[in-house]
């Protein structure tokens, strides 16, 4: 009998350890496909028949992780209602929509005038959560599934069994039908992460065009992240449900800025000597004292502005970072709560807006895109405020991927010390990293699966490659 | 960003002239007013907290009609003397000090428009407003109440009125209990032993600031006349808002007139001034416009703008603008109007040579020396928790930074070390066949005592998991290291809490500890589920990097 080299290693590979599944075989380093394909020959040849086994396995799906880990909205609720948190609005907190449907249904409240009371049901309820403790315990039910706590996964095993002639066959009787032309094996090799690579080019991207790098700590005082970037105190983004505050350490000390603190406390109050009328509201340099972990690297900017030294330094002068920053957000398929973004600056006397442009076009032209524009927006610190889009070939349309603009004169003058201009950006990569390797889901990302980082290509702007296939 | 929704029949009318939708989505969003989606005659316009006077179809009108020159130059409105006064008792000084008024008459309303005013009403709350605690509106429907009225801080006990939405008379106190209103804003009034009302000439009530209106002066289709309260803690937030409302209602027709509020005339709706100076202005935006071009482009962003001598232009500013503080603004407005798309992209001359942080040049080296061990790069989180840092590497100690309000406890605390990251990619990779190694270059974030109280450090972690896999098969990867780097890296005796007692070290590079290298315990690996030896290493790059240098 004569076959294929592929159909011969399978068929040793069976004869030394018995029937194989398709995936025992991968992890052996057999490529899939090569796989597939020797399988189809053996059973052609009737040395093998192939079973196929279906496996359903419930798992829990991200509420359920939540439920399972902190409890049922539901039991919260009658907990708190127990301790005495009767009114609707005290109740805010709770995922309300959900736990009301949730306990009304299983009869334990009633609601009457924006209170809840317990029914004996409810009050019997208390001991136990039983959803949470079922969960745990992975003992599912359909009403879970219904309700998005489970989610099934259908697993087809495709299994490799050899027929009485498989078994009966020596190996030394078959004759090897070479073919150059088919797969061999994969091995296992090391590979560099297809992200980490793209953070890579935008950082080789920034120093062909002749910038400078800097870099900073994810601790930073608010001072940093907000008061220097002129966003005021009472600023929606300052409030706990965007930005991490950090308990330990809990402040700075930022006497490191000398005469600067005062510049940027007088900015806020009436616009010091910066030509601006200020905020007209109080200042406190407490609240510039909290740490965050920084929600921008803009933050790493407005400290090299203070690092810069004229005496030392020739204007103009440009910088960049690409780095991690945190959100507080609920993490899903678009958000993450840490994310990288590259962060530039152009300091100089002579710079205006069409500089701006030029430097921005030229960044994501060497990224692959050649059509962008910016738009009108706003940020505190940046006066143009621009959005940069780039136009989406695939999908037609305008992709946001980040802001940027001129640095006001309050940011500038009160960190620097003199007035200038600053060009500045904050762009997202993300975005264009899971462009790249195919991804519609930004978590995968960090999930490190070996599957996903062994099958992305390497990724050039300019090279075909740029779906993983990893949709 | 606020999202309103926007008639577009009303807007063209309002406007004067039919725009094509198409125009609005593409030019139209060039003024700083995104227009994303128009489905039949409502379209979904985002706005910028910094134009709170965008917020209406009203303010959107008036600022198209400019922006696309059908009627350019400042809106002028005229404020009839009026004779309604409101006093102001010192009892709010310590609550909610300032009230502005104002009113309009000779409204024609609808259920449409009135739609339209609660929208621009709850966005300012939300936006400008601060959730109603800086800034809190009512609208009123004059011909109810009878003149003077006051403005006072009162024991929540002494006054009761019909609030909206409830049918029966509430003292004040009962409607923060018990008034879905009153629930969701209560806390504004937290710890105030007093609170605000406005009533009029009997004793009737208007408003309980910043929480509900009185029913008795709801506005409906009916109403001809309309009185505006604005109250908050910071006076120019609360004039800016005033006029943002007072001159939206004018644009529908109606007749402003004056309300004295403590002695002051308001509405204040003449503008202020500010001098651009034209040199300035091409200097910044690199455009070389005329002072005629200039001007123009100012009054189609609805500004009233005179040449001066000397290069100077006078600009006077829209009372209901609330974002203007210097020179940048006007120019910004000017570009806008000169649309940035027109604008050519230039590169300055800057003769600076590209330079990187030395610390990356090495993590990149060491990255190409661990991927050539057959080890497959990681990427992983900085944030982690107390569970995975210190119990589940049989840690006790808790140096790592800690995070006071994560929204998820996943996020609690940043890394102090990077192997806890990699134990969980295996843990994440158990279905996919052994052996499997991996390493990751990253920051981690350590307590110190710079200005912060804590610092990033760079370090580089290798792992790796297997039936045959010891401590020897780490060694062997550092050694790579140790032979690719030219450095000498010895390993002393040392115990770690994660690794197994004789079967643990640290790694010393020119006798300083640079990191640590084992085999992880059997209690360490049944922590994170996995259930073949594993064993890795983890080094500070900064201090190999110093090391390194010549």
């Amino acid at each position: 009998m004569k076959l294929s080299t592929q159909a011969i290693d399978i068929l040793e590979q069976l004869k030394k350890h018995g029937d194989r599944t398709v995936e025992q075989l991968e992890q052996s380093g057999f490529d899939q496909s090569m796989v597939n394909r020797a399988a189809m020959e053996l059973q052609e040849k009737g040395l093998i028949e192939v079973e196929e086994e279906e496996e359903v396995t419930r798992y829990l799906t991200e509420t359920g992780r939540e439920v399972a880990a902190k409890g049922s909205p539901e039991h919260k609720l009658i907990e708190r209602v127990d301790e005495g948190d009767k009114s609707l609005s005290n109740l805010q907190d709770l995922n309300l929509d959900v736990a009301l449907g949730k306990a009304r249904q299983k009869d334990w409240i009633e609601i009457e005038g924006g209170s809840v009371a317990l029914t004996d049901n409810g009050r019997n309820a208390l001991e136990k959560d039983k959803l949470k403790a079922r969960l745990n315990e992975e003992d599912f039910m359909q009403r879970d599934e219904d309700r998005g706590l489970v989610d099934t996964e259908t697993e087809v095993t495709r299994i490799l069994v050899l027929t009485e002639k498989g078994q009966d066959i020596e190996l030394k009787s078959i004759e090897e039908d070479f073919n150059v032309e088919a797969r061999t094996s994969m091995p296992r090799t090391g590979k560099k992460h297809y992200y980490k690579n793209i953070l890579q080019y935008a950082r080789q991207t920034w120093l062909e065009l002749g910038f400078e790098e800097m870099q900073g700590g994810y601790v930073v005082p608010s001072f940093l992240n907000f008061d220097a970037l002129y966003t005021p105190q009472d600023h929606p983004a300052r409030e706990l449900h965007d930005t991490f505050f950090v308990e330990n350490p809990g402040t700075s000390d930022i006497s490191e800025y000398g005469d600067k603190v005062e510049q940027v406390k007088e900015t806020h109050e009436d616009g010091w000597t910066t030509g601006s009328r200020g905020y007209g509201s109080d200042w406190s340099k407490k609240e510039a004292e909290r740490n965050v972990l920084r929600t921008h690297t803009t933050a790493i900017s407005a400290r090299r502005l203070h690092q810069i030294d004229i005496n030392e330094e020739e204007l103009p002068k440009k910088f960049f970072i690409v780095g991690r920053n945190f959100r507080n957000e609920t993490v899903d398929r678009t958000h993450l709560a840490e994310f990288y973004q590259t962060d530039g600056i152009v300091v100089g006397r002579d710079l205006d807006f069409s500089n701006l442009k030029g430097y921005i076009s030229k960044f994501f032209e060497k990224m692959g895109y050649d059509k962008f524009r910016l738009i009108p927006s706003y940020y505190p610190y940046t006066e143009m405020s621009v959005e940069v889009q780039v136009w989406d070939e695939e999908d037609e349309e305008w992709l946001g991927m980040g802001g940027a603009g001129m640095f006001r004169p309050e940011v500038v003058k009160p960190m620097l010390g003199f007035e200038a201009k600053v060009l500045a950006w904050g762009l997202g990569i993300g975005r264009i990293a899971s462009m790249a390797a195919g991804l519609t889901d930004i978590r995968e990302l960090y999930r490190n699966d070996i599957k996903v980082i062994n099958e992305t290509p390497v990724w050039r702007p300019d090279w075909n490659t740029s779906n993983g296939g990893n949709q | 960003m606020p999202n309103i929704e926007v008639d577009k029949r009303e807007f063209d009318e309002l406007v004067g002239e039919e725009i094509e939708n198409e125009r609005m989505i593409e030019e139209g969003s060039m003024l700083g007013a995104h227009w994303h989606r128009i489905e039949g005659n409502v379209c979904e316009v985002e706005t910028y907290p910094n134009r709170p006077d965008l917020l209406s179809v009203e303010g959107l009108a008036r600022a198209y009609r400019g922006f696309f020159d059908i009627e350019t130059g400042r809106e002028k409105y005229k404020v009839d003397d009026g004779g309604l006064e409101v006093g102001v008792d010192e009892s709010v000084e310590d609550v909610r000090p300032y009230i502005g008024g104002a009113v309009v008459r000779d409204l024609e309303l609808s259920k449409k428009k009135i739609n339209g005013l609660i929208q621009l009403q709850e966005k300012m709350h939300e936006t400008m407003g601060r959730r109603r605690d800086k800034l809190a509106i009512g609208l009123h429907d004059l011909s109810t109440v009878e003149k003077p009225f006051t403005y006072r801080a009162v024991e929540p006990e002494k006054v009761s009125f019909k609030p909206l939405e409830y049918d029966k008379h509430m003292q004040l106190g009962e409607i923060l209990e018990e008034h879905e209103k009153g629930q969701e804003y209560a806390w504004i009034l937290e710890d105030e032993e007093r609170y605000p009302i406005i009533e009029d000439a009997e004793g009737k009530v208007l408003s309980f600031p910043p929480i509900i209106n009185n029913q008795l002066t709801e506005v409906d289709a009916k109403t001809q006349d309309i009185f505006i309260d604005v109250t908050g803690k910071h006076k120019e937030t609360v004039m800016r808002a005033l006029n943002i409302l007072t001159t939206a209602l004018s644009e529908r027709g109606g007749q402003i007139e004056s309300v004295t509020v403590d002695g002051e005339e308001m509405p204040n709706l003449s503008p202020e001034e500010m001098t651009l100076d034209i040199e300035y202005f091409r200097e910044i935006s690199g455009l070389d416009l005329s002072m005629e071009e200039v001007v123009e482009r100012l009054k189609m962003m609805k500004y009233g703008a005179r040449k001066k001598k000397n290069g100077k232009i006078k600009v006077e500013m829209p009372c209901y603008r609330t974002d203007l503080m210097h020179q940048y603004d006007l120019i910004e407005d000017v570009v806008i109007a000169h649309r940035y798309t027109n604008i050519d992209p230039e590169l300055p001359e800057v003769d600076q040579i590209g330079r990187q942080k030395d610390i990356e040049d090495t993590v990149q080296v060491v990255r190409d020396i661990l991927s050539s061990t057959g080890a497959m790069e990681a990427m992983t989180y900085v944030h982690n928790n107390k569970e995975d840092l210190t119990d589940k590497m049989e840690v006790e100690k808790e140096d790592f930074v800690k995070i006071d309000n994560p929204l998820s406890d996943e996020y609690s605390a940043l890394r102090n070390m990077m192997t806890p990251s990699l134990l969980e990619v295996l843990q994440q990779n158990k279905h996919r066949g052994y052996p499997q190694k991996f390493f990751e270059t990253g920051n981690v974030a350590v307590l110190d005592d710079s200005p912060s109280g804590a610092s990033n450090r760079k370090e580089a972690a290798f792992i790796q998991i297997g039936e045959e896999i010891d401590f020897n098969g780490a060694r062997q990867v550092l050694q790579i290291l140790e032979r690719d780097l030219g450095l000498d890296l010895e390993v002393k005796e040392v115990s770690v809490p994660y690794y197994q007692d004789t079967r643990s070290g640290k790694v010393l590079v020119n006798g300083e500890k640079a990191g640590h290298i084992g085999q992880f315990s059997e209690e360490v690996l049944s922590n994170w589920e996995l259930d073949k030896p594993a064993a890795g290493f983890e080094l500070d790059l900064e201090m190999i990097n110093e090391k390194l240098k010549k």
